[in-house]
C-alpha cells in the first residue's frame, strides 16, 4: 500500500481524512491541497511529502 | 548482498569504558536534573489566564537550578497557539539553546541545527524511524523485550510497573536495535544518564559524551569498510547519504549518544505516565482492556494528560514583534508544551484524563514543527506493545492498596518513581 508522507517526519496524508485542523476536508484529493499549506506535525511544505510504501 | 541474516564477519569493537569518578551515579541526581514538583499545572493555568508570555526560564519559575544561567534575557512562553507559532518559525526562532545544554555531552547534533543543516540531516535520520520501518521492529524487537520483562513477574501477582517493567524496556529496545554488547548494557545505560547531567555537572556530562564517542567513532570507522546492510541501526546511520555524501562522522556519533538516552528516557516516562492515568481510572482501564481500538487513544490522552517533556527552549535571530510583544535578538525563550497540551482552548476540561476525548487537536507531547520527535513513532509502538502485553497477562490489574499511591513528578521531565500495583 502506497501512502503520501512527509519524510521530514513521517506524518501521513490520508485524503479521507484530510487535516480538518489544517482546514483540509475530510475527502480531498492531494491535487486540490493547497501549495500554503503545511504538515500538521512539522510545518513541511507539500513538496516534502512523498508517495511511500507502508 | 549480506542480509540481517547471513552471517557478517565480526566487528572490531573496543569495549565501552565507565566515567572517570566511579562514584558518580546519575541516576540518583534525577530529582536535581529534572525537578521535583508535584503540581505544575495549576500554576501553569495561573500564569496562562494573566498573559501568554512571562519573563524568567521555565524550570528557574518553579525554584529549579536555571540552565542557561548566563542568558540574561530569558521568557516562558505558554499556550497552544504562541508555542506553536514560534516552534513552527524556525527562520526567527532558532534551536541554538540546545548547544549550550544537550550539545554539551551530544556533540553536533541535530537538536541545535537549524536549516538548511537540519533539514538536510534530519531527513536522513528520520528515515530510519519512519512508521514504516519502526513497525516491524514492533514485532522482532519490542515484543520479546516486553514479554520476557513481564514472564519476570508472573508469579508474583505483584509488581512496580516503573522499576520492573517501564524504566527497562525501551532502554533493551534501542539497545538491541543497535547492537550493543548485553555485558556492557548496564555501563551504556549509566553513560547515557550521565550525559543528562549537564545541568548537574558538567565534567560528568563531557565524560560521558567522551566515552561513548571513544567507542562509536572507530565503529562507524569499520562499518564504513564492510556492508552497507548488515541489518542493524548503526549500520545504516554508518551508510546514510546526504545529498550524495555520506554524513559526517560525529554529526552519526552525535546522533547515537543521543539515541541512547533520548529514545529510552522518554518512552519510560511515558509509559509510566499512561499506566497511572488508566489504573486512577478503572472504568477506562476496563474499556481498553476490552476494546483494543482504544489502545491508541489511550496512548494520545496520556502523552497529552502528561506528557514527559514539557518544554522546548528557542532563541531568537531577529527583533520579533507577536501578539504586541517584542523578543529581541538574542532573547532565549521556553516553550511550554505541557502548556499546550492541557489548553482549554484546545482541550475542554484540560486535566481530566480521558481516553474519549476528540482528538481534533493534536497534543504537543512530541513538540511541532522541524524539530518534532524524530522517534515520536517508535515510541508509540513500543507503547502499543507494552500496554497490550499488560493489558493481556496482568489480569484485574490494579493498584496495590498496601503501597504509596504513584505521584507524577518533575518539571523539565515528568514520571513517577513507582507505581505498584496487584493483579490476579
Amino acid at each position: 500500500m502506497k501512502v503520501l508522507m512527509c519524510l521530514n517526519c513521517g506524518w501521513v496524508y490520508d485524503e479521507a481524512k484530510g487535516d480538518p485542523g489544517g482546514g483540509i476536508a475530510p475527502g480531498t484529493p492531494w491535487s486540490e491541497v493547497p501549495e500554503t499549506w503545511r504538515c500538521p506535525d512539522c510545518g513541511s511544505g507539500k513538496a516534502e511529502f512523498d508517495m511511500v510504501e507502508i | 548482498m549480506t542480509t540481517a541474516t547471513s552471517v557478517a564477519p565480526a566487528r572490531k569493537q573496543a569495549r565501552i569504558r565507565d566515567l572517570d569518578d566511579p562514584n558518580f551515579d546519575p541516576f540518583l541526581a534525577d530529582e536535581l536534573m529534572y525537578g521535583d514538583e508535584l503540581d505544575i499545572y495549576s500554576p501553569i493555568h495561573r500564569m496562562t489566564e494573566e498573559n501568554w508570555v512571562h519573563p524568567g526560564e521555565f524550570r528557574h519559575l518553579f525554584g529549579a537550578a536555571a540552565a542557561l544561567p548566563k542568558n540574561p534575557k530569558y521568557f516562558t512562553v505558554l499556550g497552544y497557539d504562541k508555542c506553536a507559532e514560534i516552534l513552527l518559525n524556525p527562520e526567527v526562532f532558532s534551536s541554538e539553546p540546545m548547544r549550550e545544554t544537550i550539545g554539551v555531552s551530544f556533540g553536533e547534533t541535530i537538536s541545535y541545527m537549524d536549516p538548511p543543516d537540519h533539514t538536510r540531516y534530519r531527513r536522513i535520520f528520520q528515515k530510519a524511524f519512519l512508521p514504516q520501518t519502526v513497525r516491524k521492529w514492533g514485532e522482532t524487537i519490542v515484543q520479546p523485550v516486553v514479554e520476557g520483562l513481564l514472564d519476570k513477574v508472573m508469579d508474583r501477582g505483584t509488581l512496580d510497573l516503573v522499576e520492573d517493567f517501564a524504566i527497562h524496556y525501551p532502554f533493551q529496545v534501542i539497545y538491541r536495535q543497535l547492537k550493543l554488547p548485553p555485558e556492557d548494557i548496564l555501563v551504556f545505560r549509566k553513560l547515557a544518564a550521565a550525559q543528562m547531567a549537564f545541568y548537574l555537572d558538567p565534567s560528568q556530562a563531557i565524560d560521558a559524551g567522551r566515552k561513548l564517542g571513544e567507542y562509536f567513532t572507530p565503529l562507524i570507522g569499520e562499518l564504513r569498510r564492510r556492508s552497507p546492510d548488515e541489518g542493524d541501526l548503526i549500520s545504516l546511520l554508518a551508510h546514510a547519504e546526504a545529498d550524495g555524501e555520506v554524513l559526517p562522522e560525529q554529526v552519526v556519533v552525535s546522533f547515537l549518544r543521543q539515541l541512547t538516552t533520548a529514545a529510552g528516557d522518554t518512552t519510560y516516562r511515558g509509559t509510566s505516565n499512561l499506566m497511572v492515568g488508566l489504573l486512577s481510572n478503572p472504568d477506562q482501564l476496563e474499556a481498553v482492556r476490552e476494546d483494543r481500538s482504544l489502545v491508541t487513544p489511550a496512548i494520545e490522552e496520556a502523552l497529552r494528560w502528561e506528557g514527559p517533556v514539557t518544554h522546548s527552549p528557542r532563541m531568537a535571530i531577529r527583533d520579533f514583534e507577536m501578539h504586541g510583544f517584542t523578543f529581541r535578538k538574542g532573547d532565549t525563550i521556553d516553550l511550554v508544551q505541557a502548556s499546550a497540551s492541557r489548553d482549554p482552548d484546545k482541550f475542554p476540561d484540560p486535566d481530566r484524563f480521558d481516553i474519549h476525548r476528540s482528538r481534533q487537536v493534536r497534543h504537543m507531547a512530541f513538540a511541532t514543527g522541524p524539530h518534532v520527535c524524530i522517534g515520536q513513532h517508535l515510541a508509540r509502538v513500543e507503547m502499543e506493545r507494552a500496554l497490550n502485553a499488560i493489558l493481556d497477562r496482568l489480569p484485574r490489574l490494579r493498584f496495590d492498596p498496601d503501597k504509596p499511591p504513584p505521584e507524577i513528578r518533575g518539571v523539565v521531565l515528568r514520571a513517577p518513581k513507582h507505581v505498584y500495583a496487584r493483579f490476579d
